[in-house]
This record gives structure tokens, C-alpha cells and sequence, in this order.
């Protein structure tokens, strides 16, 4: 039969036959499938053409196993709280068996001030997921601290709440121990902080012992000084070598003026002192400290002073640059031997340039008067250099140094603007150096307040005025006397009353009257002439006579300025020589007022 | 990609993982780098069960080349899996890319 072309027709019916062949296996396949039970889910059309999974029990497994053993309890809630599921792990939670929970309100399980909350947590998951965290009560009567997340899951027709809750309880465990140690650290901290304050407050008694011990023996060492002095003299004086005395005087004098200088220094270290500063010729100061400064080291110490021939002029105060060199010389005394040894004091001018000052913290470049004082002494090791500026170190023994030193020093040099530097070798002794910037004006340019100090006292050019000086007691009328020569008046000594008398009817007799400025008088006089009396008499010979009684009694005996009468004024015994001068200095002022 | 095949599986059950292990081995043997696979959760994306016309889960399906072809099951019989998916009729003529 031979083969004839098949019509197209026919072609079509054949690939259609196919297809069909084709979807019959697939459908065959798919029955198959099913009824061999190889299949997880079955998608089913309904009436409205949505489609629908019906999953069979073993597909559904995996998330079974999931929500029962997930770490975190689940339950679905009514919307009134009921609980239509609950998982494992929600029962573990909270000891109360998984058939005694399902049908109960979770309210049921919560701790009953929580309640109000959850009922508040409920409504907001019915917007959106809420979440808060609440305590529940567990069947051991445990409070269990619960992360609750809530949500609405919406199923068709029915309206779920589903529920995440999450144990805190290891959680806050941990954050209790975090807190624990914590506050273990904050006590071991303030444990620590009382323990720095004892410390502090330790090393502060250690420093004032450390002070007053050597304040005390500074002090000591200075009224040795004026007692010995003061004890010669009067005993040269009863010998009547009185020529002798008065150097004697002069050097009791002169441990009272470093015991007010110490005074100062105290002062000083309390708070910044206010300098005065003046511009300064070093050379001129330095000599005019020589005798002082000789005095202070003793015989067996020699000085070797190295002073520029006028040098430039600084800009300081010059009553602390003379502590300041004092304590420095001190210092080096203290480092000699026994026997003595040499101290330099040079003063050289010193033009640093930036390559000086490169390495020298603080400095800055310029010109400078160097002033160095030196030792061949015991020299200072490393270490000491380092702590050498601080306040209260010392390397003198116990009750012998303040400590204060070479920081007041310090502090002084750097609110001068200078700098200092300390070259020390351990046995071969040390070298202080303080730069001083050389000022800018020179010494002709300065006006009347500016006179430069070149002295070891401030010098008041007074002019010719005199003091007649009536006083019993030798020492306080020498050193009363001596302290208003220091301030440039003449000074007319008398021991009694009938002395000061003659003294003053010598000075108002003709022809060359040698005029008296001011009377200071004891009250107190032997001689059948007291103070008071005394003043009277002066006042009958020169009228306007500024006269300054001077009292022990304090204020009973005379009372009152209406009883001392014009021109006069009243001192109390003790006085400072200081509060002597400016007494003294005040009533001449005022007299020449008028 | 010469193939584009779907696999809609329900879920992560064990025959869907199995479904997913079988139909790798397939993919990763004589169709290296041609097919351009994805696996679909029902649950996930229901309305592509319709789109695919698939009525059970794990069901492969070929897109493409056409005709579009579904194959039911756990995918364990390879040589069935190609037949159904006339799979087996390309694959030696593939390898020149005709």
C-alpha cells in the first residue's frame, strides 16, 4: 500500500493526540502520586477561584517540631486572652502542665499587678504588633520576668492573637551579675578613693610636720642669733665698750630680718604673692646682700662673688629676689662639708637664641642676666633633681628644711619671666642659674617711683629728719633706733626721761638750734620723768611736736585720742619695726603737710 | 539558560528537601549550567500554583523549552524525571549547542 501524504487535518489531529497522550500521563502521574501518598499538599480551586493548600499531617510536621521546640513560648489567644494553643515550652516555663494552660485565660498565669497591661497589650496587637515585658507567676510561686510580643493573625473569618513570649530570667540573672560587679567596683573604687584621701591627707601631715619642723628650727636658729647678739651686747655695754655693740646689734638685727623674711616666705607659699616689681640692678644688690649674706653662711664658708661690672638692669621684685638668694645660698651652705667650703654668687649677661632655648621647656629666647650660685658640696643624684622645684621636698633631715625653697624660687623667677636651671653633680657640687629678662627700659629712663634698688632695705631718701628716741630698754631702743637710721633719719638716742629732756632743750636753745622732727618716748621711764610727762614738757619748748608714745600697757592707761592731744599718736608694745617706721613715717609725712 | 525550571514545594518537609537534593543532583550532572531553577514554597506564593496549574506539592515544572511539562513526586527516578520532562531527547545534541 504505497503511503499517501497525510492532509493537514490529520497532522493536526496526530499533534493533538500527543498532547493529549502527554497531559494523560501527566494526570496519571499526579493520581499516581497521590494515591502512593508522595505528595505534602494538595492546591485546591473553590467556587470564587482561590486557590487553597490543604497540607497533609506529615508536611505540617516540621513546623509542629519547630513551634513546639523553639526556645521561646507560643500560644494563639481569643481576643479576650483565652489560650486556644500553647507550646511546650510555655509549660516548662511555667511548671504548670500544657492541658491546665490551653482554655485558661493567660491572664490567669500573670502576676496580678500585670494584668491592667496585658489587657492594654491585647487591645494595641489587635492594630499592630505590640510588645511589652510583664511578670509571670510559675506553679513554684516564681516570678518570671517574660518578653510578651503580640500579634493579630488574621485567618479568614477568624480573628487569632498569637503570642511570642521570651524567659528574661537567665537575662536579668546575667544583668544582676553585671550590676553586682559593678557595684562591686564602684565600692572597691571608693574603697580606693578613701584610701588616697587618707593617703593625701597623711602625706599633708607629713608635709606641715615636715614645715612647722622647719619653721621652728629656722626660727629657732634666728632667735639664737638675735639673743646672742642682743646678750653680747648688753654685756659689752656694761663694760662700756659700747662701739663693740652696735655691730653686735646690727648682726641680732639681721637674724630678726631673715626671721621676717621666713615670715614672708610663708606668706609667699600660701597664696601668689603679689610682686612689686622694680627694675633692679643685681650687681648693686648682690653687694649690697654681701655682709647679710656672709653673716647667713657663717665664718667658715668663703664667698666668691663673680659680679658683672654694672650689669643690665631686670625687672623684679627685688625683696623676693633676695629671698630667693638667700635660700639659695642656704641651700648651698647646707651642702658643704662641716669645715666649709666655697660659695659662688656670679651675675653674667646670657643672650639666648632659639637653638638655647629648643630643649628648655618654658624658656623662650632673648636676653637674660644669669645669676648663678654655686657650691663645691655634695652635689644632688638624678632623682632628686627632679622632684628639686617641688613644694615640701626636701633632702634635709627631718625639722630642718621647709621644703619651700627652691619652688618659691621657682614660682617667683617664672612670674618674673625668667627661668631656672639647676646643674648638679652627685659629690662635686651644684650650680643654680635664674635668668632674669633684662629690661627694657634703662636706668635713666625711670620715673620717681622707679628708683632702683640696689640695697638690701628699701632706702627712703627721708632728707634731713630727726627722731629723738627715748627709751629705757637698750635692745628695743638699739634696734628701734637702728631700724629708723635704716630708713635714712637721724636719730637722737636718750635713755631716760631727764636725758630726753635735755636732748630737746639742746635743740630748740639758740643759735643753731639743731631742730628734733619727732619725739618717740616710752611712757614707761625711769629717772623721775615719765613719757607722758616728758611729752608735756616738749610740747611747752616746741609746740607742733609730732610726738609717738610708745606703751606696754596697751590701750587703759591712755585712752582715747581727745587725751593724746593733736600731733600725737600711741604705739603698743609689741610693735614690728615695720609697723615703728610706718608710724614714724606717717606722723613726719603729716607733719610736713601741714 | 537552556531550561527553566520551577520546583513548587510545600514547605520544609523531608520530601521537599529530598525533592530539592534529587533535582540538584539532576541539574548539577548532564545540565550543568543551563538551567535556570527556582524553588517555590506553596505557602509562600500560592497564587503561583495556579499560574504553574500545579494541584500537588512537590511538583517540578519545565517552562522552558517549550511544551510545558509538570512532573509529581520526590524526583528520586532521574531517568523518569527526564523522559517526562523530554529531557533525554535534547540532551545529546545539546553538547555541540544547536
Amino acid at each position: 500500500m504505497a503511503a499517501e501524504p497525510l492532509p493537514a487535518d490529520v497532522a493536526a489531529l496526530h499533534y493533538r493526540i500527543r498532547q493529549m497522550e502527554h497531559q494523560i500521563e501527566e494526570y496519571e502521574d499526579t493520581l499516581g502520586a497521590i494515591r502512593r501518598g508522595e505528595i505534602d499538599a494538595v492546591v485546591v480551586s473553590d467556587s470564587a477561584g482561590e486557590n487553597r493548600i490543604y497540607t497533609l499531617e506529615s508536611a505540617d510536621r516540621p513546623y509542629r517540631v519547630l513551634v513546639e521546640q523553639m526556645q521561646e513560648g507560643a500560644v494563639t489567644l481569643r481576643e479576650d486572652g483565652t489560650v486556644l494553643y500553647c507550646n511546650r515550652r510555655l509549660a516548662g516555663m511555667l511548671g504548670i502542665a500544657h492541658e491546665r494552660i490551653v482554655g485558661q485565660t493567660l491572664q490567669q498565669f500573670l502576676l496580678p499587678d500585670h494584668i491592667a497591661d496585658f489587657d492594654k497589650l491585647l487591645n494595641e496587637a489587635k492594630r499592630a504588633a505590640a510588645r511589652s515585658e510583664l511578670t509571670f507567676l510559675a506553679a513554684s510561686g516564681a516570678e518570671i520576668p517574660v518578653y510578651v510580643s503580640l500579634s493579630v493573625l488574621h485567618d479568614d473569618d477568624l480573628t487569632l492573637m498569637c503570642g511570642v513570649l521570651t524567659d528574661l530570667t537567665e537575662q536579668k540573672t546575667h544583668l544582676a551579675e553585671v550590676a553586682d560587679a559593678n557595684a562591686r567596683l564602684l565600692n572597691e573604687i571608693a574603697e580606693r578613693e578613701r584610701a588616697e584621701d587618707a593617703l593625701r591627707q597623711a602625706q599633708k601631715m607629713e608635709a606641715i610636720g615636715q614645715l612647722t619642723g622647719g619653721i621652728a628650727h629656722d626660727f629657732n636658729n634666728m632667735l639664737q642669733g638675735i639673743t646672742a647678739g642682743i646678750t653680747l651686747a648688753h654685756q659689752r655695754m656694761i663694760a662700756g665698750r659700747t662701739e663693740k655693740a652696735a655691730a653686735l646689734l646690727d648682726a641680732a638685727l639681721n637674724a630678726a630680718n631673715r626671721a621676717a623674711t621666713l615670715t614672708q616666705r610663708l606668706l609667699g607659699f600660701g597664696r601668689r604673692q603679689a610682686l612689686d616689681p622694680k627694675l633692679v640692678v643685681l650687681d648693686d644688690l648682690i653687694g649690697g646682700m654681701h655682709g647679710l649674706i656672709q653673716q647667713t653662711v657663717g665664718p667658715t664658708v668663703r664667698l666668691d662673688l663673680r659680679l658683672q661690672d654694672r650689669s643690665w638692669p631686670v625687672r623684679c621684685d627685688p625683696n623676693q629676689l633676695e629671698n630667693a638668694l638667700l635660700n639659695l645660698v642656704i641651700n648651698a651652705r647646707d651642702a658643704l662639708p662641716a669645715g666649709g667650703g666655697v660659695i659662688g654668687i656670679a651675675t653674667a649677661h646670657a643672650a639666648l637664641d632659639p637653638a638655647d632655648t629648643a630643649n628648655w621647656e618654658g624658656a623662650a629666647p632673648g636676653e637674660y642676666v644669669r645669676i648663678t650660685v654655686s657650691d663645691d658640696g655634695t652635689g644632688m643624684p638624678p632623682d632628686v633633681i627632679a622632684h628639686a622645684f617641688e613644694p615640701f621636698f626636701t633632702t634635709k633631715p627631718d625639722g630642718q628644711g621647709t621644703g619651700l625653697g627652691l619652688s618659691q624660687i621657682y614660682g617667683f623667677v617664672r612670674q618674673s619671666h625668667g627661668m631656672v636651671k639647676l646643674d648638679s653633680v652627685l659629690g662635686a657640687g651644684t650650680s643654680v642659674h635664674l635668668y632674669l629678662p633684662r629690661a627694657k627700659a634703662q636706668l635713666g629712663d625711670q620715673d620717681a617711683d622707679e628708683a632702683p634698688e640696689s640695697g638690701p632695705a628699701p632706702v627712703r631718701t627721708a632728707g634731713p629728719v630727726t627722731v629723738l628716741l627715748v627709751e629705757d630698754e637698750p635692745t628695743i631702743r638699739g634696734l628701734a633706733a637702728e631700724a629708723l637710721r635704716e630708713l635714712g633719719y637721724r636719730i637722737i638716742e636718750a635713755v631716760d626721761g631727764p636725758a630726753g629732756l635735755k636732748a630737746l632743750q639742746q635743740a630748740v636753745r639758740p643759735p643753731a638750734p639743731a631742730r628734733i622732727n619727732l619725739l618717740v618716748t616710752d611712757v614707761g621711764l625711769p629717772g623721775g620723768l615719765n613719757g607722758r610727762q616728758l611729752a608735756d614738757a616738749a610740747r611747752s619748748l616746741a609746740p607742733h611736736l609730732p610726738i609717738l608714745l610708745i606703751t606696754g600697757y596697751g590701750g587703759d592707761v591712755i585712752t582715747g585720742q581727745d587725751l593724746l592731744g593733736p600731733e600725737m599718736a600711741i604705739l603698743s608694745k609689741p610693735f614690728t619695726l615695720e609697723a615703728l617706721a610706718r608710724k614714724v613715717q606717717g606722723m613726719i609725712d603729716h607733719a610736713k603737710v601741714k | 539558560m537552556a531550561y527553566r525550571l520551577r520546583l513548587v514545594v510545600a514547605g520544609s518537609s523531608l520530601r521537599a528537601q529530598r525533592a530539592i537534593e534529587n533535582l540538584r543532583r539532576i541539574c548539577d550532572g548532564r545540565l550543568r549550567g543551563r538551567v535556570d531553577l527556582e524553588v517555590i514554597d506553596i505557602y509562600q506564593q500560592p497564587q503561583l500554583a495556579q499560574e504553574y496549574q500545579v494541584i500537588a506539592a512537590p511538583t517540578l515544572v519545565k517552562l522552558l523549552p517549550l511544551p510545558v511539562r509538570r512532573i509529581i513526586g520526590d524526583l528520586s527516578e532521574e531517568e523518569r524525571v527526564l523522559r517526562g520532562l523530554e529531557i533525554i531527547l535534547l540532551a545529546p545534541d545539546d553538547s555541540d549547542g544547536s
